[in-house]
């Protein structure tokens, strides 16, 4: 990513290392947050997610390399003198306050006087239509209302940067779409930063700008949801992302950015533009995400195909997926509209030829 | 067999009522006693009296070790509380060396015999002279309730979501004013609960009681005075107001405990 | 540059965590250790002409360890300790066991809470009561008397001293045997049913040596508690002959002799750690593979 002079990045994290005793939480990371971006920090439980997001709220010192919050080294600055408002998982809602009292708390510890903190929070409550519960115990709320109450919270202040730290797991499915399209909304309206840390990769890719893709303490892959989803720098992230044919074998021939892998399902085209060429001989893996497969009627037309017989069928909305699996037992995954398979007789026909071109394929690094 | 069964569960439900009886009989039969005009109850029982309580009403030695037993369990309890949020906080909040040495300091002092430990403050005090103040007894009553206030506080921090203090932090709030705002307000019912736990054992305490006031003694070393002479059914009279005092204590705490106990922290 | 920076943010929150811990140290150390560390001291001082003096000698230790009365006391006091520990859990163990298995939840809660109460109500006023209800012409006895038996002499003997013990020690052993049982999984004993065990059968196989920890504790906890009382042997027991916790009392009370009650109160601490810590290890001990 190239800065210009006009945008620093607002949250800087240069080779931050996280070490509790002999256990490396996060290895090394180097990242760039800029000003009004929705970033997410994906990855499975353990990866070091939260400890990231943790340090940049100030709640873990990084053992090593510096974290700089608009231009200025944090490692050193406690968590109150931060303006990092969070968001928690658990959302930690004051008990023994009230919601307008909740919103209240961060005005209240900046010194902010009664009368200008009640018009303050009220405002917010109404932003986020829930002033009609100001007075209530919390506990009195639902489950989408005490969201609203903590984001509340953590804005009434008006930071730069937002932190989330997995906000909506505690929420029933429906309600979760319900406050992603506030979330973004609201992102959007305030032009604030938003680093949001979430194991949902559906989360992560409808809503944020940019997605960090984190693996075993290290950042995996940093990138729009598109490119991260069409061309994964690794297999990790191919893994992680799922919906893909991750295929791996030896290099046997290069013709142009055009590489041939000779895979155990057979040999196949794959474009190499903008990656590093792989040497004859070397092996490689490459993906074809699931939804650039399709069904082949004249296989011979194909730029790359293979024979399978179908395994199984998943049914979600309008989109099908379906388990294929080629003669050597390489296993296919395709998805497609429903209607686009309207004229295929899946259960008549015993075997299917798959195709896709050169160019949907993606090469992986290692 | 499930005849039997049933017949087992009978038998065990009366046996642990006639244990229940055993436990209470003598409080039970204390109460009863300080309205029997009898002076050496039995059974029938005598008629109804009030003279017992009349009798301790007009005796100024007992208003005077009620005074000084409601100042030494009043600030007894401060002074535990107090000291018992500390520790119950150093316990919930960090990880440090020797901590088990500083959690036995709290801890230990319930399984040394009052007796001994009667003995080992009476001659430490009049050591550092200090002896046979109301003061004294206070400062041995607050080694001896501690261990209450921090456990029942401690219970309460446990049930407090630990990004609690955490998010006080984040909006704001240095260390020590999270301690004010957030911790403090969510361990009050237990800090009142810990407060009349510690008067009612303060209250109740007579052994290094009679062995460290001197003078000023409260009501329990009154009563022990009494019964090592004779037998006088003004003790009843006494033991049930002490009784009442310490019961309404317990309940208060119990009520408090239990009711705040249950608006729990939002949890998923 | 990083870890200077750390350590300096460690030391600025540690001002802060040593705070918290001020409080209890300064008090304990004062009122607690102090007392505790003199009392030890104490027992090697020296009287002259009812003047306490500080040195350092075994005079107390050889005249107290050197008399008769000192180890009856000692075997006397050791043997109601023992006699209270196993009556007492005995007593508590079939309620404890209805309890656990017998009642609801909500019943265990509220029985549990009753069996706090007496503990924060005077002891001595109970004693006192059990005093008045088991004299040769109290209620018990006109009772008795009325189906023509007795009247039983209750007072000055071990009996009485039994109910005072059981008086100070019956609740809490029955809250710790009940809660430890609780704890036990049910379907350990439904199995136990299963295979065919009968209840007494199961109690000993499975319900005991599971619970070992928890009756180990209340037991230890009857017998630190039945060790340390004076209340009960002197005006249920009769005081003859008088137990360690009496022999400190008329030591101490009656002439000065504060360093010879002191050998006894540290013989007796020491008896107290023997016994726990060899519960303590019997408790925790892992049971033998099988």
């Amino acid at each position: 990513m190239t800065n210009s002079p006009a945008s620093q990045p607002i949250v800087e994290f240069v080779d931050v290392v996280k070490r509790f005793g002999d256990f490396e939480a996060v290895k090394g990371i180097d990242l760039e947050i800029m000003p009004g971006e929705f970033i997410a920090i994906m990855g499975s439980s353990g990866c070091g997610k939260t400890t990231t997001l943790r340090m940049l709220a100030g709640l873990e010192a990084p053992t090593e390399g510096e974290i700089r919050l608009d231009g200025q080294v944090m490692n050193d600055v406690k968590p109150h003198d931060r303006d990092t408002p969070m968001v928690w998982q658990s959302l930690a809602l004051f008990p023994f306050l009230n919601v307008r009292e909740n919103v209240e708390f961060g005005l209240k510890m900046r010194g902010v006087g009664p009368d200008e903190r009640k018009d303050r929070a009220m405002r917010w409550l109404e932003r986020m239509e829930i002033e009609q519960f100001a007075e209530r115990s919390v506990d009195q709320l639902s489950g989408g209302q005490r969201q609203r109450v903590a984001l509340a919270r953590a804005l009434v202040t008006e930071p730069k940067v937002l932190l989330l730290d997995e906000p909506l797991s505690a929420l029933d499915a429906h309600l979760v779409i319900r406050m992603q399209q506030v979330l973004t909304k609201l992102q959007r309206d305030l032009g604030i930063t938003f680093v949001y840390v979430t194991h949902s990769q559906s989360e992560a890719f409808a809503m944020a700008d940019r997605v960090v893709i984190m693996g075993d303490g290290k950042i995996a892959q940093v990138g729009k949801p598109r490119d991260i989803y069409r061309a994964p720098a690794n297999r990790f992230v191919a893994e992680f992302v799922g919906r893909n044919n991750i295929l791996t074998g030896t290099v046997t021939e290069l013709a142009g950015s055009t590489v041939a892998i000779a895979t155990p399902a057979g040999t196949f085209t794959v474009s190499a533009e903008g990656a590093a060429l792989p040497a004859v001989g070397a092996t490689a893996s490459f993906v074809i995400a699931a939804d650039l497969v399709h069904f082949s009627p004249d296989p011979m037309a194909e730029e790359n195909s293979v024979e399978c017989s179908l395994i199984s069928e998943e049914f979600v909305g309008s989109v099908m997926t379906l388990f294929l699996e080629s003669k050597d037992g390489t296993e296919f995954k395709v998805q497609t509209q429903e209607r686009v398979l309207a004229n295929i007789d899946l259960k008549a026909t015993g075997r299917f030829h798959l195709g896709w071109s050169a160019a949907s394929a993606h090469l992986l690094g290692e | 067999m499930s005849g039997r069964d049933a017949l087992t569960t009978w038998v065990l439900r009366f046996y642990v009522v006639l244990v229940f009886g055993f436990i209470f009989m003598p409080i039970v039969a204390s109460v009863i006693f300080s309205f029997n005009s009898q002076r050496f109850p039995t059974v029938p029982l005598g008629s109804f009296t009030t003279e017992w309580y009349t009798a301790i009403l007009n005796d100024p030695d007992i208003w005077e070790a009620a005074r000084t037993s409601i100042l030494v369990s009043l600030s007894t309890s401060v002074l535990a509380t107090f000291i018992g949020f500390c520790t119950a906080y150093t316990d919930y909040r960090f990880k440090f060396r020797y901590k088990y040495g500083f959690l036995a300091l709290a801890l230990l002092p319930p399984t040394i015999p009052l007796i001994i430990m009667a003995l080992a403050m009476l001659a430490w005090f009049a050591k550092i002279g200090i002896s046979g103040q109301v003061w004294s007894i206070i400062a041995a009553h607050t080694v001896l309730t501690i261990p209450f206030a921090m456990a029942i506080i401690r219970l309460r921090l446990n049930e407090m979501d630990e990004s609690l203090e955490a998010a006080a932090w984040n909006l704001g709030a240095s260390e020590w004013r999270a301690v004010k705002e957030v911790i403090i307000p969510f361990a009050k019912p237990a800090i009142i609960s810990s407060m009349c736990l510690t008067a009612a054992v303060s209250f109740d305490e007579f052994a290094v009681a009679w062995f460290v006031s001197g003078l000023n003694k409260t009501i329990p070393v009154v009563i022990l005075e009494i019964v090592t002479g004779n037998i006088d059914p003004q003790v009843n009279a006494i033991g049930s107001f002490v009784f009442l005092v310490s019961m309404t204590l317990v309940v208060l705490a119990q009520i408090l405990f239990m009711t705040k106990g249950k608006r729990r922290t939002v949890t998923p | 540059m990083g870890t200077k920076e750390t350590e300096k943010k460690k030391r600025g929150f540690e001002t802060f965590a040593v705070v918290w811990r001020v409080p209890l140290i300064a008090w304990q150390t004062v009122f607690f250790l102090g007392p505790l560390l003199f009392m030890v001291a104490m027992s090697f001082f020296v009287v002259k002409n009812y003047r306490m003096r500080e040195a350092f000698e075994f005079v107390s230790w050889a005249k107290m360890l050197g008399r008769h009365t000192f180890w009856d006391a000692y075997g006397y006091t050791l043997l109601l300790a023992v006699c209270s520990t196993v009556i007492v859990s005995l007593i508590a163990f079939p309620a404890a066991y209805a309890l656990a298995f017998k009642t609801s939840a909500t019943v265990r809660r509220w029985a549990i809470f009753l069996l706090v109460v007496p503990f924060f109500t005077s002891y001595l006023v109970r004693i006192f009561s059990w005093y008045v209800v088991l004299a040769e012409s109290g209620p018990v006895n006109s009772v008795l008397g009325f189906f023509g038996l007795g009247p039983f002499t209750m007072l000055n003997t071990m009996f009485g001293t039994m109910v005072g013990y059981a008086t100070l020690t019956l609740p809490l052993v029955v809250i710790l045997q009940t809660v430890s049982l609780a704890n036990i999984d049910n379907r350990f004993i439904e199995a136990a049913h299963n295979l065919g065990c009968g209840a007494f059968r199961t109690i000993h196989a499975v319900i005991v040596p599971m619970a070992k920890t928890g009756l180990v504790i209340a037991a230890l906890f009857c017998f630190i508690l039945s060790f340390g009382d004076f209340v009960s042997p002197y005006y249920l027991g009769g005081s003859k002959p008088p137990t360690l916790a009496i022999l400190i009392i008329d030591t101490t009370k009656s002439g000065q002799q504060w360093p010879r009650a002191a050998v006894v109160a540290v013989m007796m601490m020491l008896t107290l750690f023997t016994v726990a810590f060899s519960s303590i290890w019997y408790a925790y001990r892992k049971r033998g593979s099988r």
